[in-house]
Parts: structure tokens; sequence; C-alpha cells
């Protein structure tokens, strides 16, 4: 199956290993070169000799290791880079802020790399665009059809409705979102309802990020100035829900703001009252979408339910394969 | 009429709700909605089930046929209904999340009962999904994942029949210890609700012949946790065979399970004998085998079990005895209302060769080991002690009623796979079965339930998450290197498990991280325990 994805990249153990750059593409540990497709810590670990990729990804990645010595160069849409008669060219994946898609190409085919993304649009992202490939590498996160989110739009009113509904009842808004993307763009959503929100430190400190990227949060404060107060929501990362800063908000309602809200059993494993599916990742239908713009000849999934989106595909008379026992990683972001 | 809508969507609001007041007024609500004609079989879906708890009737749809029959409703094939399954934790829920809103009129309550009634009839797994498919066409996403939960037995929504009882005292404003002795003694939460709804309850009698509730006694670990009170119990011994309710009336005798079931037939030697007890009445107590003048262990009665009627060569070679303990109605008169002293004096006055358990009672500590001692030496389990100014409290495990049982031993052994647990642990890897060590290979002996806090399982579920090697169905085939520390009764022969022996009620003690897979017992040390338990 490797040779699908050659001669562009080649999967080995340390992570996917694109040769024409001498680099590896999102390696799960520290290499001398990396070629990221997004700032989420599953995608850009620390302590990379060297980092490509597009200048807000860089940004976070300063931002988040504040004493790296290494070395940054800018993917830039619309740019390409060119080693050993491959181009590299990067484009929006409307994932998180400066998420990207890779290509590579060279003179008889091209492997297009997802990394994350989804089509729908999001509120700090640009739209995911279709470039077409010959070979698709593609996440396949909620690779399976029981994964399938109400429009964005709706499940933001929820959000707001459901913050109201705890104000009114006594209680603290307690909303569950990844640190890098989701909490900002939940924050977003409530400043837009005049809602104030005291941001967890991991992603308070990203918002100069998103401040040059133009998006402000003027009701915003971190939670280190002190917990909520009566008509604040607290905004933290899911992993926090049964750490002391969540579960000392003694009336609280907890939302539970991700992809996973579509399982029941988030509720038990978040201490959750409210499931909103809001996802930076594609559902289901918007990955087989994705397939068909793409045109490309032959699939390969990786992440997820890359086994069962695979043979599905292969139902549908695509070619597919699952990239399997490479890298697996945790998610930061789903 | 009402809509099947009506109640998913209140079970669904009940699941999303914390707090039981919370829960309870959201199904007082569904129940002051449902029309009168709907009233009886409303309520009995609002606490999980299309039938009443008397008529011993469940609808037994497999996960395979529920799989098959959404296969055929959604089109996915069987392999991604099971990922689905998988990946969200249910199957019932993941069929809702693949269903589409279908056309066609509103599915109505006695649709659902006559859907139920349907499936509970049919004996054929490829009738049964049939009629699944036929139900599943109707179902919005919402009905669907409550009416498959339904036919599986267990709604997992942190409300079970009590809850709804105190709906219906919400909803009726009536009285809630009425409501339970209404249930009690009708065996049907529906005909309670209505009966509550039309200011009725008092008419509702016991009835001989419609199974009730057990009452259950909580544990003890040592004779010192009950020192102080100890003069208040009477103290029995604790049999080791099935715990069984007899109606007898003229020469009719009905034995009943603890699951409710009738079990009348695989006991005609023991209901034989108490058709000749003078009287009606209805009696707690247990079924053992028996020999010479003693009881024998469960496992000789075992063999008796699973089958419907057992041979004259078996009834012959292994007969068995009722030992009652208790008497909960006596010629018309309902005893549930009455102390257990009362209630003894009752089963005593019955006579006519009914055999009758010994109770005694223990004023320190060191008697109530002495009468442990004696017990096991009888070849019972242990002891059983009773308040002796207790009520008969159907259906609950309370503290009036005790038991005093030891673990013979403990096994380190291994987890070769986990699934999702029920009731509270639904969503959580709580159930695991584990292996012991066979040579280089791991052999299965058991599967166990409990005996984790929710948050050392949901800590440990993220690790089996982790360590998954395959899924079939609901089950995990997990990575061998988890070690546990898991205490049982005693050690029987067993096909079930790999191992050839089967523990009696598992239940794990502790986690053993600092044990490697390597340190776990071995099949050698089975089969020596084994021989050291069955040669008392």
């Amino acid at each position: 199956m490797s040779d699908w994805l050659s001669p562009f990249l080649e999967p080995r153990p340390t992570g996917l290993y694109a040769p024409a750059f001498d680099a590896f593409v999102d390696p799960p540990a520290a290499c001398p070169r990396a070629i990221l497709s997004h700032a989420h810590a599953d995608h850009a670990a620390s302590g990379h000799g060297e980092i490509w990729a597009t200048a807000e990804t860089i940004a976070f990645y300063r931002r988040r290791h504040p004493e790296w010595p290494g070395q940054a160069r800018v993917l830039a849409l619309g740019d390409r880079a060119e080693e050993r008669g491959v181009a590299l060219e990067v484009f929006p994946s409307g994932h998180i802020l400066g998420s990207a898609q890779l290509r590579f190409s060279d003179a008889s085919s091209s492997l297009l790399y997802t990394g994350d993304f989804k089509r729908r649009p999001g509120r700090t992202t640009l739209p995911a665009q279709t470039p077409r490939a010959s070979v698709l590498l593609t996440e396949a996160t909620f690779g399976l059809p029981v994964f399938r989110f109400p429009p964005r739009a709706e499940v933001e009113v929820r959000l707001t409705a459901a913050c109201r509904e705890a104000f009114a009842a006594g209680q603290t808004p307690v909303v569950l979102a990844y640190a890098l993307g989701k909490a900002q763009e939940a924050a977003l959503v409530l400043s837009e309802a005049g809602i104030p929100q005291v941001l967890h430190g991991a992603a308070w400190k990203l918002l100069p990020e998103y401040e040059a990227a133009g998006f402000r949060l003027p009701l915003a404060r971190p939670y280190e100035a002190g917990a909520a107060a009566s008509g604040e929501a607290l905004i933290v990362p899911p992993r926090c829900a049964r750490t002391p800063i969540v579960q000392n908000v003694k009336r609280r309602r907890v939302i539970y703001l991700s992809g996973w809200a579509v399982r029941s059993a988030a509720r038990a494993d978040f201490d959750a009252d409210v499931l909103l599916p809001l996802s930076d990742h594609a559902d289901f239908p918007e990955l087989l979408d994705h397939v068909v713009a793409v045109g490309a000849e032959r699939v390969v999934a990786h992440h997820g339910f890359a086994e069962d989106f695979a043979r599905i595909l292969e139902g549908r008379g695509h070619r597919a394969q699952a990239l399997t026992g490479a890298i697996e990683r945790g998610a930061e972001d789903s | 009429m009402t809509d099947y809508r009506r109640i998913a969507e209140a079970l669904e609001a009940v699941s999303q709700t914390r707090g039981k007041l919370a829960k309870i007024e959201r199904l007082a609500a569904a129940l002051s909605r449902v029309d009168d004609t709907d009233l009886v079989v409303g309520a009995r879906l609002l606490a999980g089930s299309a039938f009443a708890e008397w008529e011993e009737t469940v609808t037994s749809v497999g996960w395979a046929t529920a799989a098959r029959a959404a296969s055929a409703v959604t089109g996915w094939d069987l392999e991604t209904i099971g990922a689905c399954a998988g990946a969200i934790g249910d199957l019932g829920e993941a069929i809702a999340l693949l269903l589409e809103v279908p056309a066609g009129p509103p599915l109505s309550i006695s649709d659902v009962d006559v859907f139920c009634r349907r499936l509970a009839g049919l004996r054929k797994a490829a009738e049964k999904q049939e009629a699944l498919e036929g139900a599943l066409r109707r179902c919005w996403p919402v009905e669907a994942k409550y009416f498959l939960k339904t036919l599986s037995g267990g709604l997992r929504i942190g409300a079970d029949v009590t809850t709804v009882e105190e709906a219906v005292a919400e909803a009726f404003g009536a009285d809630r210890e009425a409501i339970a002795r209404a249930r009690r003694d009708c065996g049907d939460i529906g005909e309670t609700a209505k009966a509550a709804k039309e200011g009725r309850l008092d008419e509702i009698q016991f009835r001989l012949f419609h199974p009730i509730g057990f009452m259950l006694a909580s544990p003890i670990e040592e004779a010192s946790e009950l020192s102080g009170e100890l003069p208040l119990f009477a103290v029995e011994d604790k049999f080791d065979g099935i715990r069984a309710h007899v109606h007898k009336q003229g020469g009719r005798v009905a034995l009943f399970s603890r699951t409710l079931d009738e079990v009348t037939a695989q006991f005609p030697d023991v209901a034989a004998s108490l058709a000749a007890a003078p009287g009606a009445f209805l009696l707690d107590g247990e079924i053992v085998a028996w020999s010479g003048d003693r009881p024998e262990s469960f496992f000789r009665l075992q063999r008796r079990l699973g089958r419907k009627a057992p041979a004259p060569e078996i009834l012959a070679e292994i007969p068995a005895v009722f030992i009652a303990f208790d008497c909960l109605f006596r010629d018309g008169e309902a005893l549930f209302e009455t102390s257990w002293e009362e209630r003894r004096r009752r089963l005593e006055a019955i006579g006519g060769g009914l055999r009758v358990s010994a109770a005694s009672s223990a004023a320190s500590p060191e008697e109530l080991e002495t009468l442990f001692v004696a017990a096991r030496a009888r070849g019972n389990e242990g002891l059983v002690l009773k308040a002796r100014d207790s009520l008969y409290q159907a259906g609950k495990r309370g503290r009036a009623w005790r038991k005093w049982k030891k673990a013979t031993a403990t096994l380190d052994v291994v987890v070769t796979a986990v699934e999702q647990g029920h009731g509270k642990r639904a969503g959580m890897l709580s159930d695991y079965t584990f292996a012991v060590r066979e040579g280089e290979a791991l052999v299965n002996i058991g599967k166990a339930y409990s005996g984790l806090s929710d948050e050392e399982i949901r800590t440990m579920g993220n690790h089996f998450r982790k360590i998954t090697v395959a899924r079939y169905g609901p089950v995990r085939a997990v990575a061998p290197e988890v070690v546990l520390e898991v205490a049982f009764d005693t050690i029987q022969k067993s096909n079930r498990h790999k191992s050839g022996y089967a523990l009696r009620f598992p239940r794990i003690v502790r986690l053993r991280p600092d044990k490697r897979p390597s340190d776990a017992n071995t099949l050698q040390d089975v089969r020596e325990l084994f021989e050291q338990l069955s040669g008392r």
C-alpha cells in the first residue's frame, strides 16, 4: 500500500517521511525537519529542528514553545516550494486558524494530504479548498455514518441558549472546548450574544494570534484573574472536566462541544449536562464529499475509523485503503 | 391515542437530566400527558418494558438480530453497523443515528405494544428480524433508540420502576406507599398508574400466582459490624440453592425464581411435596439439592437446571427440597406489612410436612461466629440475619436483612476482554473477562462486573480503549497487561470458559498495578484450589 503514497511520502515508524524535502509530515516526535499541517499538539510535536508551516501555525508553535530555538520557513497560500523535482503547495483545510492541506506533485502525479479538515465554514478559518490530486491521503476521524453533525449555525444557537438557561437557573455555564480553535470560536459566538467569557489559560494565551488575524474578543478575560462570576461563561479544555477548575463550580451546567458529543456516553465521560456536536473535523458526509470533489484515483485513509472508512469507500466503487500501524495519536482537537 | 414519540422524548429528557427529583418531575409530566386509554402501556414503557412484571415476558431480541434488522432498514452492511455500535458504545443508539425520519403515520403507544408482543411471541431469529425491520421502518430516530433499549431490557437513563412509582405519585397526587403496595400486589406499574389516576389504588389486592419481587439482604463482612444491634436480629442459615417463591392454592402450586420466571416444571418433586401442605399461601424460601438429612452444594443442583422438565433418573439421583423461611400470604390475608416475627409464627403454623429453616439468635459477635461455623459445617453458605420487627420489602435490598458469607480465596488474573456495563455503568467499560496463565498462554476463567469505583472504571476504560486489539460486536479484546485481584465464592468445572473452570460470584477486589501478567495465577493454582474447596 505504501507505494500508493510514493514517490511523495513513505510511512516510517517515526512518521510520514517526504524524501524530496528530507522532512517528516506532522511527525509525532521531534525530528530535524517537520512540515506541519496545523498547530494542534498531536500534529505539532515539540523540539523539531526546523518547521515548515503557514505563518499562523508557526506563530502558534512559537507561542506554545517560547524557548524553541529552531528555524521556521513560512509556507504561504499560493506559494510553491520545490525540491528534487517535487512541488509542495498549501491550501486552507478549514480546521483551525492557519490549518493547511499539503499537495505534493511532480510531472506525472500528485498527492493531497488533508491533515485535519472540515468543509463547512468556521468562524476563524478560511473555507477549505478542494485541490485536485491523483492520490488523496485523508483523515478519517469521523469515518463512520453515525457521525452526522447538525448545521453549525443551529449548534451555535443551542450553545447560546444553553448558557442563557444556565444563567436563568442560577448556574455557571462551563463550556468544554479544545484550547486551540474550538475555545476561541465558542468565545466569538458568546461575544456576539453579549455573554462574557472566562478563558482557561491554555486558550487565553493564544488570543494574540487570533487578534493578529483580526478576531477580537472584547468580553473575554483570563481565568487567572478569578473564577467565573454570575453572568459569565467559563471555557476550559475537555481534559479539565474532572479537575477542580470545573468541579469547584458548585452550581454549573457543563456543555461539551465536540463531534464526539453525538455519543450519549460523552455525558458520563465528561460529567456533562449538554452535548453539542460542534466539530472542527469533517463529519461522515463531508469526508465523502471531499473524496468525490478531490477526484483522486486512489484514497488512503488514516486516523480514527480509517479501516471502516476505507472499506465503505471500496463498497462505493473507490480504490481505497487504510494507512494503519503507522502513526497513532491522541486527539487534541476532535 | 398517544404518540410513542412523547414517551421516547420524555425518556431522552430524563436521561439528560441530573438528579432524581428532576427525573421524577419529567416522568410525571410525561405520565400526565398520556391518554387514559394508553396509560397502562405508557407507564410500563416509561419503566422500561411493554409488559407487566407478572407476565414474565421478555422480547429477547439479540444483538445480531437487531444489527441485521438495522442493516436491512438503513442499507449499511453488518460490519459497518457493528463498527458504529462500537464507536457509539450502544447498538440501539447507533441504529438511531443511522435512521432517517420516516414518512407515514406516527407510531402510537399501542403500536409499540403490538410490536413488542409480536416480537415476544416469535421464536425464529429470521421472523424476529423481519418483525423488527417493520417496526424500525416506522420509528423516528429517538423512538428507535428507546424502542431498542426497551427490547434489550435496559433503558439506562438513571431511572427505574421505583422512580416511575414516584412519578405516578407526583402526577396523580397519590400516596407513595400506597403506590408501592399496589404495584407489589398486582405486579404491574401500568395497572398501578391507572388505578392511581382513577383514585382506586385500594382496590388492588394481592393475587396468588402473580410473581412478586424478592426481599434481598445487604452483605456484611464481619460479625462485629452488627455487634450492638445483634439482639434485634433472627439468625438463619444461608442456603446454597435457588431462591424461590411458592404460590399455592388448592392443588395448584407455582414456583417463581428471582427473575420472576416460573420454574415449577423444573422442580416437579418440590411442587408435589408442597401441594400436600394445607391451605393457600405464598412462601419465600430456597430450593436446595438434598441428600439424607443435609443440603448438598449448588453444583449438584445445577446439574438439574437448564432443562424444562428433568428426566426421572435425574430426579432420583439429585432430589431437591424447598426450605421455607418466610410466609407472605396465608388463606386470603397478605402479610407483607406484618413483622418478621408474626410472619414466622404463621409459617411455623402451616405444618403438613413443610420444611422450615431453623431460626436462632446471637447475643454477641462471638456467638454469631459460632453459628457461622456451624452453618458452614452443615454445608450451607453462611448466615442471613433478619430484623425481627421488619416488614417484607418486596424487590428491595435493604438493611433489615443482612447476609454474611466469606469469600474463600482470591486469584490474580489478567484482563483479556472488556465490554460496556449496564444501568449506572452504561457507557463505561465496566465488565471484564479475565484469564489465568497456562504455560505461555492465557485461558479465560471468568467475567466480573463490579468492585471498582466509577473513577477507576473510567480511568481503566480509557486505558482499555488504547490497548484494544480487536472488536467483536460490543466486546473489545484487549492486550493482556492489566492484572486484577478477584475474590469468589468457589470454583466449579465448566465448559463456559477455556480454562475448564468457572468462578462462582467473582468480584474484583482491587487493581494490581504492582503485578505483571507473568505474576498472575496459573491454571495449576486453580486446579489445586478446586481440589481444596471441593474436598470439604
